[in-house]
C-alpha cells in the first residue's frame, strides 16, 4: 500500500500544476500578430543586423509598423523577399546586388615604416600615426573586415589583402563601415572593373611607396570610350552608371593597379 | 534567530561556498553568458529572483506534503516539478504584463527551468535547515535568505567573469585557446582564488 501515497502525492501535485499552467497559458495569452512568424520564418536569420532593426526578429516586427523597408535587409533572396512583401501586401521594387570589393593592392608589397606591437586589430593600428605601413591610404593587413563578416565572405590571402567570396558576399555594408581606412566599397556584382589604389598622394609619391598603386598617369581616362573613368585627386574613379565593364581600362594601367573582379 | 546567523549564511553563500566558483553548480550559464557584462547581469539577476522564489515553494513543499506522508526521498522530481512549473509561469506572466522586461530577459528566463544551482540550493536548505525531517527555529527565512545570498554570490561571480572575458577582446591569446579554452582556464584559476576563503586543509 505505500506505494499509492507517492503516487497519488506526486500525480495529484503534477495534475495541479499541469492543469493551472493550461489555465494561465489560455488567461495569460499575449497577441501576436500571425504575420509576424510567417516573416521571420522567410528572413535570412543572420542576425546581421545591417538593415538597422535589432536582428532578424526586430527587423520583422520594424517591417510589420512600418519602421524599416523591405530594401533595407540586402541578405535575403529574391524569392523570399516577394514572399514577404505579399504578406505585407506591398509591391517589390527592383534591387541591384552589390558585391563588397578592396581597394588596395598593396599589401606586403608595401613596406612597414615601423613594427607595429599593439593590440592587433586594424583600428588600432591605424591610431598609430596611420599605421605601419609606408603608403598612409592602403591595407593595413590586420583583417577587421574578416573578423566583422557575418557571412565569413572575406579571407586574408597570403599577400596580406582581404579577399572578397563573390558568392558568400551579400553586400551587407559591414566591412564597409569597419574599415578604418574606407578601403571598401559596394559596387553592383555585375560590373567587373575595379582600381584597386585608395592613394590620393601624387604619383611620385604613390609609386615610391608602393609597386602597384595608381600613379594619375590619366592613360586609363583617354582609354575609355564611355568616359565612365575620371582622375580625381591622383586617383582613378569609375563612374559604374557609365561603366560597361569592357576592360579597354585594364590594357592600358602601366601600374595593374585597374583590376577585373573574378 | 538572530542577525549573526543571517550575516552567516551571507558570507558563507556568497564567498567561502560560492555556488558557481566553489559548488561548482550552475556552470553552463558561467560560462555561455557570460561574453559581455549586461546579459550576464541579466541573467544573474533572473537566477537570483527565480532561486529566492523556488526556495520559498520548495520549503512549503516540503515541510507541509513531503514531510508529512513521509515520502521525503521523492524530494528531487518533486522540486524539479515545481520549479519547472513556477518558471513556466513566471515567463507567461512577465510576458503580460511587461513586454519590456521579457526582451530584457529574453531567453535566459526560460533557461533557469534546467540550471542545477536552483534545484542545487533547494536541496541545501532542506539539508541545512531542518534536523531529523524538523524545521529548525526559523528555517523558513533561513531558506528564504540562503536563496538570496546565493544569488548574490551568482551575480558576484558572473560579473566577475564577463568583466575578465570583455577584457580579454583586447589580449593576443593563443589561437588554439580563444573562447572557451581561455574562459575554463580562467574560471579554474578564479576558483582557487575563491578556495582561499574556504582556507586549506591537509
Amino acid at each position: 500500500m505505500d506505494i499509492f501515497i507517492p503516487i497519488l502525492a506526486l500525480g495529484t501535485l503534477g495534475l495541479f500544476f499541469g492543469v493551472g499552467l493550461a489555465v494561465a497559458a489560455k488567461k495569460l495569452k499575449v497577441k501576436v500578430d500571425p504575420r509576424l512568424e510567417k516573416i521571420y520564418g522567410l528572413l535570412p536569420g543572420a542576425n546581421c543586423g545591417a538593415c538597422g532593426g535589432a536582428g532578424c526578429f526586430g527587423f520583422a516586427e520594424s517591417l510589420l509598423s512600418g519602421k524599416l523597408s523591405l530594401g533595407a535587409c540586402r541578405v535575403a533572396e529574391e524569392k523570399s523577399r516577394q514572399m514577404i512583401a505579399e504578406i505585407l501586401g506591398q509591391e517589390l521594387k527592383e534591387k541591384v546586388k552589390m558585391t563588397a570589393s578592396s581597394h588596395c593592392n598593396g599589401g606586403k608589397k608595401v613596406k612597414e615604416r615601423f613594427i607595429y606591437q599593439g593590440i592587433k586589430d586594424c583600428v588600432s593600428a591605424n591610431v598609430c600615426l596611420g599605421g605601419q605601413k609606408d603608403c598612409v591610404w592602403g591595407c593595413l593587413g590586420l583583417g577587421d573586415c574578416v573578423r566583422v563578416c557575418p557571412f565569413g565572405a572575406i579571407k586574408m590571402t597570403d599577400d596580406g589583402l582581404p579577399e572578397v567570396d563573390k558568392d558568400k558576399c551579400v553586400g551587407c555594408n559591414r566591412c564597409v563601415e569597419a574599415c578604418p581606412k574606407k578601403l571598401f566599397t559596394l559596387i553592383p556584382s555585375e560590373k567587373k572593373i575595379y582600381v584597386a589604389c585608395s592613394s590620393c598622394d601624387s604619383g611620385k609619391d604613390t609609386k615610391a611607396a608602393c609597386p602597384v598603386g595608381c600613379i594619375a598617369c590619366r592613360k586609363c581616362e583617354k582609354a575609355c570610350p564611355y568616359g565612365a573613368i575620371h582622375i580625381v585627386d591622383n586617383l582613378a574613379v569609375i563612374d559604374y552608371n557609365k561603366c560597361t565593364s569592357c576592360g579597354e581600362c585594364v590594357k592600358v594601367c602601366p601600374m595593374n593597379t585597374i583590376r577585373i573582379r573574378e | 534567530m538572530n542577525i549573526a546567523q543571517f550575516l552567516t549564511i551571507f558570507i558563507s553563500s556568497v564567498f567561502i561556498y560560492n555556488v558557481i566558483l566553489s559548488r561548482f553548480l550552475g556552470l553552463c550559464p558561467f560560462l555561455a553568458i557570460s561574453k559581455e557584462s549586461k546579459p550576464a547581469l541579466a541573467m544573474s539577476l533572473a537566477v537570483t529572483f527565480v532561486i529566492v522564489m523556488s526556495s520559498m515553494i520548495t520549503w512549503v513543499i516540503y515541510r507541509f506534503l513531503l514531510v508529512p506522508f513521509n515520502i521525503t526521498y521523492l524530494r528531487t522530481i518533486f522540486f524539479i516539478l515545481v520549479i519547472a512549473t513556477f518558471v513556466q509561469l513566471v515567463e507567461m506572466v512577465i510576458r503580460k504584463i511587461s513586454p519590456a522586461m521579457y526582451r530584457f530577459f529574453g531567453i535566459y528566463l526560460a533557461l533557469i527551468t534546467t540550471n542545477c544551482a536552483v534545484l542545487g540550493v533547494a536541496v541545501m536548505n532542506i539539508d541545512m535547515f531542518f534536523v531529523k525531517n524538523k524545521a529548525v527555529a526559523g528555517s523558513f527565512y533561513f531558506s528564504l535568505f540562503q536563496g538570496f545570498s546565493v544569488g548574490v554570490g551568482f551575480t558576484l561571480a558572473m560579473l566577475l567573469m564577463s568583466g575578465i572575458r570583455e577584457r580579454l577582446e583586447f589580449c593576443d591569446v593563443p589561437e588554439s585557446l580563444r573562447n572557451f579554452p581561455i574562459a575554463f582556464i580562467i574560471a579554474s584559476i578564479m576558483s582557487l582564488a575563491f578556495m582561499g576563503f574556504n582556507g586549506f586543509r591537509f
